[in-house]
């Protein structure tokens, strides 16, 4: 392994040069032609029953081909999210395309289909509707009272689902504790601000059959929903697959209403159909779900955890959607899994409400779990003198402890330690200043936070795709197509994916090309979610490659007449054992392979053998061992003005234990976004709502407000502990999602190592502190 | 009602019939098919579809295309192709300033208008500077970095 030509580097991004210059590849530059445009009605009310739709004025406008409402659409209730079968039992299916039941301000009543954006916005305001208001509810706690209206009928209370783990006995655990600890921990809905809007064109041929091009992180989630939702059998459905999306963190892991609504309208004129989202329709789509954490927490004189209880209220929204998986994601590797305890118990509500719908945001659950856990943890520090770093230390899991969920599977490499130790020694941990003890207006502090264990998106959780596939094709000028239907969201999904091929085929960094296809060419592959793609997807790619490289050594033997077990590629060559020079390229024998049976040569005709004939091909279609768990611990060093109240993050430094760097610029490009995901999960993200209607009161970015260069921290330092796990693709495990998990507890206990107050509810705002601080 | 507008894209001058609440981003986008300029909020608030005007960084999607008669436009496309690139496009490739890139062309015409204000910004330059162009994958960091390396070439 220590020999890679290509991983292991930091190759240039296989799409930088063309995003530089225009970025033509983005879904939302497709146009077809003859193309409509879409656009949808949104109900003014949060809970309503639509008694009448009049379309006959929108009918009448000139340019309007289409209009649809409730009566022209299935009435088949779905799922919108991608990961799990739609014919899961498990699966709450309580969405229609267009219902003649709202339950969410901003919910599609209606659509249409015009020549031009502008008039098919027009034709909007000429669909007259009569509605019915019913009583709404926004707060889980209220939508759960004893006689609250039903939002979904036969749903009592509202509860939509109440999951729960225990192991051990907990009361025997918190009987036998030295000492108790509780609190309650808040997070807001925040939004994942993908900067590439929803978007799809969906264009249906004289057979009925659907093509669409949509900007998603799922081709084969988006056929599924798109077909059930239809009502057609998932052939005639084809996504394309875009060659790069603009961002999705979560947000584009399910089926928006566009997709199946431009379908539909689509069929109905037999012409494309676009639809864009706008910016406020973005923010509704979905977002993070706010839960409400309450830990319980038994610790022992000597550091360790007697016992730990937990509950969870996750306001699910009007929708089901993720909110069932992404409370089980955020108790077992959130709340639970990630430290040792002898006794353990969660409980779990997920509550619907008239809110907009939840949805999938990097980290799944996780976020809102580690911020409850690691204040909490900073805490029991706190009070008890023990140091956060030797107290996270001690209550971790260790090299071959048991995978929670796959019993044959151990964790074969853990780098934690490591990430803790490097990371405290790189912040200054041992000069850190007790709390509150720095003087004048502007004080410091240092604080820490850790994802001990992340096995998001993994064999094991029940009913969730994680088999992969991957076709690798030759070609006569050495290079090779990959084919893979991984979306590249951003992360550079592609060039990691390329450079595995690389290494594996022996070919050099940027002779492996991702090529674009689509659901009906391109084998099966999982979401890209979770953290899995350089893991799950990397080892298919290398299978695919193992397959390639040997049938083109098989062909290179047979046309060089010599045992294959003295052939090997290196660097588009052709090496011979005991050789040093290589005798011929990847490229000539591709030639060979493909070229007529009897070659015309200079000399006269050349017969070849038929052994050697054919494309050089491999392919793969495989489901991972697991997904081993990469490991996060950060610090970061803050400064909260005392006056003001605002806090500044002026250092952060991450330790991550992913198994081996395929490309380093690509890993730390990852931890830097997550930090602002971070920072602004900590300190400003808030979607706010009218108390009274519901409506989205933060849905542009004058309004909702993230981090930009300015708020930053000037350093942002990544260390990787490469632990070289040895189910992964030359070592490698994935990364994504605990950039982001980590840093709003790090920045709660580094505001608490500054000015002394402790703050359980995100955003911690400037009035927080200064209400915290007894100035407000 | 559709009114006739000149002006001068990438050095080409032409016209345009568009209607009044047309925006430069929509002739940019919609007539010319100049997919560089992005749309990423229509209210000012993401950058995604900065371009000059007469030199001066402009949100496109904030300028209505009756109000640039006679203005000279410069889009991404304007200042550089994939086999001639600005030197700031070639920064953000080599310093893994892009990721999924949609904010790359509206960040890259903020920083060239920055340098053409100031040679040389300090690092809280760059960062002002570029405080009206959202990113929501790199952090930012590489984006600075890339901007300082051309700034100190």
């Amino acid at each position: 392994m220590t020999n890679m030509s290509v991983v292991g580097k930091s190759v240039e991004r296989v799409d930088a040069c063309e995003k530089v210059v225009g970025g033509k590849g983005f879904p939302v530059n497709v146009s077809l032609p003859g193309m409509l445009h879409g656009k949808m009605l949104r109900s003014p009310y949060p809970h309503a029953r639509i008694l009448r739709i009049d379309t006959t004025r929108a009918e009448q406008l000139a340019g309007v081909k289409a209009v649809i409402t409730p009566k022209d659409v299935p009435q088949i209730p779905y799922n919108p999210m991608f990961f799990m079968p739609m014919t899961s039992p498990g699966l709450t299916r309580d969405m229609l395309m267009l219902s003649d039941t709202v339950r969410y301000a901003g919910q599609p009543i209606a659509a249409v289909a015009a020549t031009t954006a502008a008039i098919a916005e027009h034709a909007l305001e000429l669909i007259e509707v009569e509605y019915e208001e019913l009583p709404a509810m926004f707060n889980p706690e209220a939508a759960m009272r004893e006689g609250a209206p039903e939002i979904h009928a036969g749903v009592k209370n509202n509860i939509r689902d109440t999951p729960s783990f225990a192991a051990g006995d907990i009361e025997a655990g918190f009987a036998n504790a030295d000492y108790i600890f509780e609190g309650t921990y808040e997070t807001p809905r925040v939004h994942t601000c993908y900067m590439e809007p929803r978007v799809c064109v969906a264009d249906t041929d004289t057979n009925g059959h659907v093509t669409i091009h949509a900007s998603i992180q799922h081709l084969f989630g988006l056929r599924e929903r798109m077909a059930y939702a239809l009502g057609k059998p998932v052939s005639q459905v084809k996504v394309v697959q875009p060659p790069y999306i603009g961002g999705g963190f979560g947000s584009k892991l399910d089926m928006a209403y566009i997709e199946p609504i431009a379908a539909l309208l689509s069929g109905k004129t037999r012409r494309p159909v676009r639809i864009e989202q706008t910016r406020y329709e973005d923010f509704i789509t979905n977002g993070r779900h706010p839960m409400k954490v309450h830990l319980k927490t038994g610790v022992m004189k000597d550091g360790t955890f007697a016992a730990r209880y937990a509950s969870t209220v996750l306001d699910t929204s009007a929708y089901a959607t993720h909110g069932p998986e992404v409370i089980l994601v955020h108790a077992y590797f959130g709340l639970m899994l990630g430290y040792r305890s002898p006794h353990m118990k969660w409980e779990g509500k997920v509550v619907h409400t008239n809110n907009m719908p939840g949805g999938a945001f990097r980290g799944y659950g996780a976020p809102q779990a580690c911020f409850a856990v690691e204040s909490q943890i900073d805490e029991i520090c706190e009070k008890l003198g023990f140091d956060p770093v030797e107290f996270r230390l001690k209550n971790t899991s260790r090299v071959g402890d048991p995978h929670p969920f796959n019993p044959a599977w151990k964790l074969n490499s853990y780098g934690f330690p490591d990430c803790v130790k490097l990371g405290a020694e790189r912040i200054g941990w041992s000069a850190r200043a007790k709390a509150d003890s720095g003087s004048g207006t502007k004080k410091r502090g240092i604080g820490m936070a850790a994802h001990p264990l992340w096995v998001s998106g993994c064999v094991g959780f029940p009913d969730i795709y994680e088999h992969s596939g991957a076709i690798i094709k030759l070609n006569v000028d050495g290079t090779a197509d990959l084919a893979s239907a991984t979306i590249d969201i951003g992360a550079g999904q592609n060039t990691t994916l390329c450079q595995i091929a690389a290494e594996e085929l022996g070919l050099p960094a940027g002779a492996v090309r991702m090529s674009c296809g689509n659901t009906d060419s391109l084998p099966f592959d999982a979401p890209t979610h979770a953290s899995r793609v350089t893991y799950s997807s990397g080892n298919a790619v290398k299978v695919a490659a193992t397959a390639a490289k040997a049938r083109l050594l098989e062909v290179a033997a047979t046309v060089m007449d010599i045992n294959i077990s003295e052939l090997d590629v290196r660097d588009g060559m052709i090496t011979v054992k005991g050789l040093a020079t290589p005798t011929t390229s990847v490229a000539d024998i591709v030639k060979r392979a493909e070229s007529p049976y009897v070659v015309l040569t200079a000399e006269g005709p050349v017969p070849t053998t038929l052994t050697e004939k054919g494309t050089i091909i491999g392919t793969s279609s495989l489901a991972p061992a697991s997904n081993p768990s990469p490991a996060t611990a950060q610090f970061v060093e803050v400064e909260v003005d005392t006056e003001t109240g605002q806090v500044k993050v002026l250092r952060a430094v991450f330790a991550h234990d992913l198994g081996r760097v395929i490309n380093p610029v690509g890993a730390q490009g990852q931890v830097e976004g997550g930090l602002q995901q971070g920072i602004g999960f900590a300190l400003m993200e808030n979607m706010l709502f009218d108390p009274d209607t519901g409506a989205c009161l933060t849905s542009d970015f004058l309004d909702y407000k993230m981090p930009t260069a300015v708020e930053m921290p000037r350093q942002i330092e990544s260390i990787f502990v490469e632990t070289n796990e040895p189910t992964g693709p030359f070592g490698a495990k994935s990364l994504s999602e605990a950039c982001l998990i980590v840093p709003a507890p790090a920045i709660a206990n580094a505001i608490f190592n500054a000015v002394g107050v402790r703050v359980r509810e995100l955003p911690i705002t400037p009035e927080k502190i200064l209400a915290a601080l007894g100035k407000l | 009602m559709k009114q006739l507008v000149t002006l001068e894209v990438n050095g080409e001058t032409q016209e345009f019939a568009v209607e009044p609440d047309t925006t430069l981003l929509g002739v940019l986008r919609d007539h010319l098919g100049l997919m560089g300029t992005k749309r990423g909020c229509d209210s000012g608030g993401c950058g995604c579809c900065t371009v000059h005007v007469d030199g001066k960084a402009v949100y496109s999607c904030m300028t209505y295309a009756l109000s640039m008669q006679d203005h000279k436009v410069t889009t991404i496309e304007g200042i550089g192709t994939d086999t001639e690139r600005d030197p700031l496009q070639s920064a953000f490739v080599k310093e893994g300033a892009v990721q999924c890139g949609y904010c790359s062309c509206g960040m890259i015409m903020t920083a060239k208008q920055l340098l053409a204000n100031e040679a040389k910004p300090d690092e809280e330059a760059i960062r002002h500077g570029i405080a009206g162009n959202m990113c929501r994958c790199t952090g930012y960091h590489k984006i600075v970095a890339a901007i300082q390396s051309v700034a100190n070439s």
